[in-house]
Parts: C-alpha cells; sequence; structure tokens
C-alpha cells in the first residue's frame, strides 16, 4: 500500500462534501427503503473499517468479528430493554465489544498468519455459542425481541425521539461519519503509521524498538469497538437480535466488503459495503437464487480486481501523478 | 332501424378502440392497480420445502382469485421472498416488500423466531402480515393480545396442536406412564413439551418425565439424543425437530431399535408432506409397528370434504405436488383476506381488520372462525399414525383422533407458559 497522501485532493473533496451532503437529504428524496438500505451500507461499511484496520493495516485477518458485533448488538440490545436510553444502549455496545476485544485479543494476538486467523474464528465461535445457548440471557436461539429505538437522552437535560425510522437514519449517518473520519484520523497518526510498519515487517518494526504485540492489541481493540459499534446500531433499527448475528458467516460479511471494495484503499470497505448491499438487493428482486448469482459476481469482481474495486481509481491515479517517476526509474534501470 | 345499426356499430368500434386505453385499475374498485402480497418463507436450508409451499399456496390461490375476477375488479399480485429462517432476512424482506414493492398485505413465515422478529416492524410498517407456519404461542398470546399490534393475524393452528392435542390422546393410555422428549433446542420445542407435560399432567397424575435431549437446528446425528433418552426407559417419546430433521431423527430412531422399546413415539409435524414422503418407505413395511403418532397444522386427507378433494386435485394438477400445510394455510390465507377486504371495501389496516371479526369461512382444511381478542383463526386438524391407502402414493394419517379446537385451544385470558427447558 502507497502511503497515502496527507491532505485529500480538491476533486476528492468536493466529492466527499456531495456524498455526505446527498446522504444527510436522502430522507427527503428517497423511499422509507433507500433509507433503510442506506442504514444496513452505513453499519457494513463501519464493521469493514474496523477489520480493514487489522486485515490491510496491520496484515492479521480476523474471522471472528462477528463475535464482536453481537457483543455490541446484545450489549446494547439488554441495555435497551433494561433503559431505554439510545445513548447509554450504543455506549454499553461499544464498551462491551471493546473489553471483550481486549481480553479476547490479549490470547489471538500472540499469533500471527493462520494461527491468528483460526484462534479468532474459534473465539468468534464461542460467542456464537454463548448467544445460542445462554438462553436467560440472550434468549437463545429466539434471540431478544421487542428491542425499542430508544430516545436520545441525557436526563433532566434533553431527550430527543427517534422512534421513527428518519430520524434513526440521522443517528446512524452522525456516528458513522465519526468513526469513519476517526478511523481516517488513526491511520495518518503515528499509531497507524506503526500498524502499517508492523505489516510491511514486524521484524524490522520489532528491531526499530517498536512493542509489536502491544500495537497488534490496540489495533485488535480498536477494530472491536468498531464491530461493537456496527453492532449496537443494529438491535435499535431491527427491534430485534439473533445468534445468527455471531456466526462465521457473518464475519464473512466485512471480509467480502472489504475484498470487494479494495483492502489497500481507505474508502475500499466503505466502497465494499456499498456494492454488497446494492448487487445482493438487486439479486433478490430477480431470484429467489440469489445466494449463486451473488457468489457468481464476487467471484467475477474479485479475479476481475484483485485489488477491490477502488484499485481501479487508484490505477489511474498512479498513472496521472507517478508517470514522471516512472519514467524516470525506468530510465534509470536502462 | 339501419340508422341505429350504423350507431350501434360506431358505440361497438369505440367500445373495441378505447376499451384498451382504461387503465386496468379504473376497473378496481379500490383505486389501485393491484392488490399487492408479499409472500415471504424458507425457500433455501433444510427446511425449504415450507417456503415453497408456501410459495405454491399463495401463487395458486392469487390464480384462482384472478380467474374468477380477482377482488373487487382488482387483481392481485404476489411478489416471493426466501426469509432464510433467518430473523434479519425476515424484517428485511418485510421493509423491502412494504416500503419499495408497496405490498397491501403480507403472508407467510415459517420460523416463530422470525415472526417474533417480524411483530413490531409490523405495526410501524402498518400491514397486516397473515402468519401461515410460525406456531410460537406468544406471536397471539403475547404480541396481539397483550400488546395489540394488530397487524398480526393468525391462519395456522399454534403450538397447540403439537403439545395439548398429544396429551389428550395419550392420556387414556394407562400402558404409558413414562415420557421422554426429543425436542427441538429452541422456542417452539420447550414450550411444545412444557405444554404437553402440563396438560398430561392434570389429567394422570401418575406419569413420569424421565429424560430430556435437545437438538438444535440443522442437527444431522439424532444418535445421541436417541441415546440418552433411552437410558432413560421411557414408555413413549415426545418429539419436536421437523421437516428434514424430522425424517433423519425417526429414520436413526429405527437403525437404534426404538420402535422394539417403546409404545408410543409422538413426531409434533411428522404429518407433513415432506415427512411422510421422507417415511414412505418405512411405512410401507410398516417398520413402526404401528406406534408412531403423528399431526400437522393441516393433512391432505382431512377432511373428507369436496371443497378440499378439490383443493388437492387442482393443487397436484397445477404442482404435481400433494400440499402441505403451509401450502393449505397460505392458500386459505389469500381467500381470507379476500373475503375481508370484500367486506372492508378498502385496504386500510383496521377496516380489514374490522371486517375479519366475526368471520366464519370454509377452506379446504374445514372451517376457519376468528378469535378477535388474539387475532388467531381456530379450526380442527386431526392427529392419527401414518399408513399406507391405496388411494394416495404417499402415506396418510390414519385412525383420526378428532377433538374439537374450542376444546384444546387455550383460551384468553392467557396464563403464562414457560419458554425455557
Amino acid at each position: 500500500m502507497s502511503p497515502a497522501p496527507d491532505r485529500l485532493s480538491p476533486q476528492i473533496t468536493t466529492l466527499i462534501v456531495l456524498l455526505v451532503v446527498a446522504l444527510f437529504l436522502l430522507p427527503w428524496v428517497a423511499g422509507r427503503y433507500p433509507v433503510y438500505l442506506a442504514m444496513q451500507i452505513l453499519i457494513l461499511a463501519v464493521f469493514s473499517l474496523g477489520f480493514n484496520l487489522l486485515l490491510g493495516y496491520t496484515g492479521l485477518l480476523s474471522f471472528g468479528q462477528a463475535g464482536f458485533f453481537a457483543v455490541g448488538a446484545y450489549a446494547c440490545a439488554k441495555i435497551l430493554l433494561a433503559v431505554p436510553n439510545l445513548i447509554l444502549g450504543i455506549a454499553g455496545g461499544v464498551a462491551c465489544a471493546g473489553v471483550a476485544a481486549l481480553l479476547l485479543g490479549i490470547l489471538s494476538v500472540r499469533h500471527t498468519r493462520i494461527y491468528f486467523a483460526m484462534l479468532t474464528l474459534a473465539f468468534g465461535m464461542m460467542i456464537y455459542s454463548i448467544a445460542w445457548k445462554w438462553r436467560d440471557f440472550t434468549g437463545g436461539d429466539d434471540g431478544l425481541v421487542g428491542i425499542p429505538r430508544a430516545p436520545l437522552e441525557i436526563p433532566g437535560i434533553v431527550s430527543v425521539s427517534v422512534a421513527a425510522m428518519d430520524r434513526y437514519y440521522y443517528v446512524v449517518l452522525v456516528l458513522s461519519l465519526l468513526a469513519i473520519l476517526a478511523m481516517y484520523r488513526l491511520i495518518r497518526s503515528p499509531l497507524g503509521l506503526t500498524l502499517q510498519a508492523i505489516r510491511e515487517s514486524d521484524t524490522r518494526a520489532e528491531f526499530a524498538g517498536v512493542p509489536v504485540r502491544k500495537y497488534r492489541l490496540i489495533a485488535f481493540t480498536v477494530a472491536g469497538l468498531y464491530a461493537g459499534l456496527a453492532g449496537a446500531l443494529l438491535p435499535p433499527l431491527e427491534n430485534t437480535v439473533t445468534p445468527p448475528i455471531a456466526h462465521w458467516s457473518t464475519s464473512a460479511e466485512p471480509v467480502l466488503a472489504t475484498l470487494l471494495g479494495g483492502v489497500h484503499s481507505f474508502a475500499g470497505p466503505i466502497v465494499g459495503a456499498f456494492l454488497f448491499f446494492v448487487i445482493k438487493d438487486v439479486i433478490v428482486r430477480f431470484t429467489e437464487y440469489w445466494l449463486i448469482w451473488f457468489g457468481i459476481i464476487v467471484v467475477a469482481l474479485v479475479i476481475g480486481f484483485p485489488g477491490g474495486v477502488m484499485s481501479i481509481f487508484a490505477r489511474r491515479h498512479r498513472r496521472v501523478v507517478q508517470h514522471p517517476d516512472d519514467a524516470d526509474h525506468m530510465h534509470k534501470v536502462q | 332501424m339501419k340508422k341505429n345499426f350504423s350507431a350501434l356499430s360506431i358505440l361497438l368500434f369505440l367500445a373495441l378502440v378505447l376499451l384498451p386505453a382504461v387503465p386496468a385499475h379504473a376497473q378496481c374498485k379500490l383505486g389501485v392497480p393491484s392488490i399487492k402480497v408479499g409472500v415471504q418463507g424458507a425457500a433455501s436450508g433444510p427446511h425449504a420445502d415450507y417456503g415453497r409451499q408456501i410459495e405454491m399456496g399463495a401463487t395458486m390461490a392469487a390464480e384462482e382469485i384472478n380467474a374468477a375476477g380477482g377482488i373487487l375488479g382488482c387483481k392481485v399480485e404476489t411478489r416471493f421472498m426466501d426469509d432464510e429462517n433467518k430473523a434479519a432476512t425476515g424484517v428485511k424482506n418485510a421493509r423491502l416488500l412494504v416500503t419499495d414493492w408497496g405490498a397491501h398485505f403480507t403472508v407467510g413465515t415459517d420460523s416463530s423466531g422470525v415472526a417474533m422478529a417480524m411483530g413490531p416492524v409490523l405495526a410501524e410498517l402498518k400491514r397486516i402480515h397473515f402468519f401461515t407456519h410460525a406456531a410460537t404461542h406468544r406471536l397471539t398470546e403475547e404480541l396481539v393480545a397483550a400488546k395489540h399490534i394488530k397487524e398480526i393475524v393468525r391462519v395456522s393452528v399454534p403450538i397447540y396442536q403439537d403439545a395439548i392435542i398429544a396429551a389428550l390422546i395419550f392420556k387414556d393410555r394407562k400402558d404409558i406412564k413414562r415420557w421422554a422428549n426429543i425436542g427441538a433446542d429452541y422456542e417452539y420445542g420447550y414450550v411444545a413439551w412444557n405444554l404437553f407435560k402440563e396438560t398430561l399432567k392434570k389429567h394422570r397424575p401418575d406419569v413420569e418425565f424421565v429424560g430430556e435431549a435437545w437438538a438444535p437446528f440443522l442437527t444431522l446425528d439424532f444418535s445421541p439424543h436417541i441415546s440418552a433418552v433411552m437410558a432413560q426407559k421411557p414408555d413413549a417419546i415426545f418429539a419436536t425437530p421437523w421437516a428434514g430433521e424430522a425424517v433423519q431423527l425417526l429414520r436413526q430412531a429405527l437403525i437404534q431399535g426404538v420402535f422394539d422399546n417403546v409404545q408410543v413415539w409422538w413426531q409434533a409435524m411428522g404429518g407433513s408432506v415432506d415427512v411422510l414422503e421422507g417415511i414412505s418407505a418405512e411405512v410401507q413395511k410398516d417398520r413402526f409397528k404401528g406406534k408412531l403418532w403423528a399431526t400437522a397444522r393441516y393433512i391432505h386427507n382431512w377432511p373428507d370434504t369436496p371443497e378440499n378433494k378439490s383443493f388437492i386435485e387442482r393443487y397436484r394438477k397445477r404442482w404435481a405436488r400433494f400440499p402441505n400445510y403451509s401450502a393449505e394455510t397460505t392458500y386459505s390465507a389469500l381467500f381470507i383476506m379476500k373475503a375481508a377486504v370484500e367486506k372492508a371495501r378498502s385496504l386500510e389496516t383496521a377496516k380489514v381488520i374490522d371486517a375479519m371479526k366475526g368471520m366464519q369461512i370454509r377452506n379446504p382444511g374445514g372451517l376457519r372462525v376468528f378469535r378477535s381478542e388474539d387475532q388467531q383463526f381456530i379450526y380442527n386438524v386431526p392427529a392419527g399414525r401414518p399408513v399406507m391407502d391405496a388411494k394416495y402414493p404417499i402415506p396418510v394419517l390414519g385412525d383420526l383422533k378428532v377433538f374439537q379446537a374450542k376444546d384444546y385451544y387455550r383460551h384468553p385470558p392467557f396464563t403464562p407458559v414457560a419458554v425455557t427447558k
């Protein structure tokens, strides 16, 4: 991955501003279903961004992120069922997922490559088993239902109802944008650059005095916090939480979204989340056998764009920006 | 006369030319191009046949309604979606069907978990969903009777059928004192077993419940469950895994010699067509030794009425299959919707629900009566033993035990039932 420029080009900045404005205007111009779909996309985008901090920036492939997604969702649901306060629910969900990621991270980051992947898969499925079997707390296979879309409330100061879908959309949108912005800052911070150094060569980083395991644990915990935030946004939207959200097949969703969008691009997971839902949504309109077609399209995209869809833009950008360097380099080689 | 004839010809000509220009919904007295009915069911995974049967039942009902002129002149349009037996998918589908496709009604749903997740969302979407398979008592007792979600209507018989009717059948079998359970490891399995125990204990304080083994969704190997309960030497088994899992369970029970050692095996939804097809060879060879008992939410050889016979014939002609219960309940749901809309002359939820009050309607499965308190349609379904009948290529339920629905359905005000193991 080439180091990202510190400042975005004016064209990219304009595009982002337009996109954000469009997202804020969405409930005014689109029907209820596109708004609902946009929330699903934003949630998966946050989930995938956290995942890509591990894969794209730290070089760790986790197959267990759904576990933290589920911890965030169940914790938020339990809080909302007990205390109808959305701020408390979401904050509680994020905190619980962060603690779970920290604890399991201590055990997981001792290993890398396939061993790390297998450990995270095992821990993720462990959380899935707990969600399924601890019926008194999680509702077992039937899950938790009737979760309220509670108001945003600071007791005694302010209480804003977000019961209407359009209002809750703005909660999801603002939190997602903040999460995206925070991640953008993080990967450009010394912490982010250190993580990228570890990805490139952990031995070299270690010799440079970087406590590699500690940094991996930080990345793992941050990814868990992001998964937790994504998970915590779900129960007020769907009014329900069931064990399949902790299953490894849910862990595959950010993997797929990131591969579709591009591992080596900051926006890759966001674009991938968009593609993931749009492709699926278009296919289910035409056929019940959507899984087959979805699989074919994903395989074609991954083969056609090995670096993800965002690699097209990266290639074009490189062709334009890096051409003089390339020529110089070629000249030197000759 | 000649002048009149010419005028008539011109009028006829104009009518022929202008008729196609009149929008289709101009004939519809409800002012919509068509009445859209969103259909959902599990169409992938081991329970996929139930979703397919839901789709076939809905499609056939819509075809027949349209062939007979529609509902108040409005055509019925259906759209099926696979809910994958997952709550999140069911909720997402409901949103898509109503807010994007514009469904006026929705129908179907196999899983109780999906149904319970959809309930509160239906209130938000303000659309009636006719549930045609999901059996949890909480759907109607809790969400409708207690929480007043009027968008929920259930056309299929709830879990009372799986549990209470079994207790009523076997209460007089004095030779059976020790019951064991191989249960579905989720709410449906827990509630069925708890209701069965509660009802049987009232009639037979002397019975013992000697063992329990719980099998989660997608269990392939039931041998440990069978061994665990058989170690307690039960006289009878109460089993709730359903669909392909029920077939697998019964075959493994045969291999493990269970039918040599028990007097009765109650297979809750064993009267479903897919299960009967799956155990057809074993029934033909009488390998269950007459000890297997089952029920369903509708069985294809009952009631013995012209309506049911005609339904079976048309269904077999249309789909080359026998209808299972989810097909009959979904088919009937569309005709219930038709009757309610015709009475209400509106598509508004409150008016359609009002129109259902006091409704008694004859469907292939028999007379269904609407109970307003929990918006549950009540009808009789018997239980019996799977046997071969020369009139059918697959087993049917024989030695039928018919109980009046009013005698075994739970009644409001509802008392709580334990939903835990």
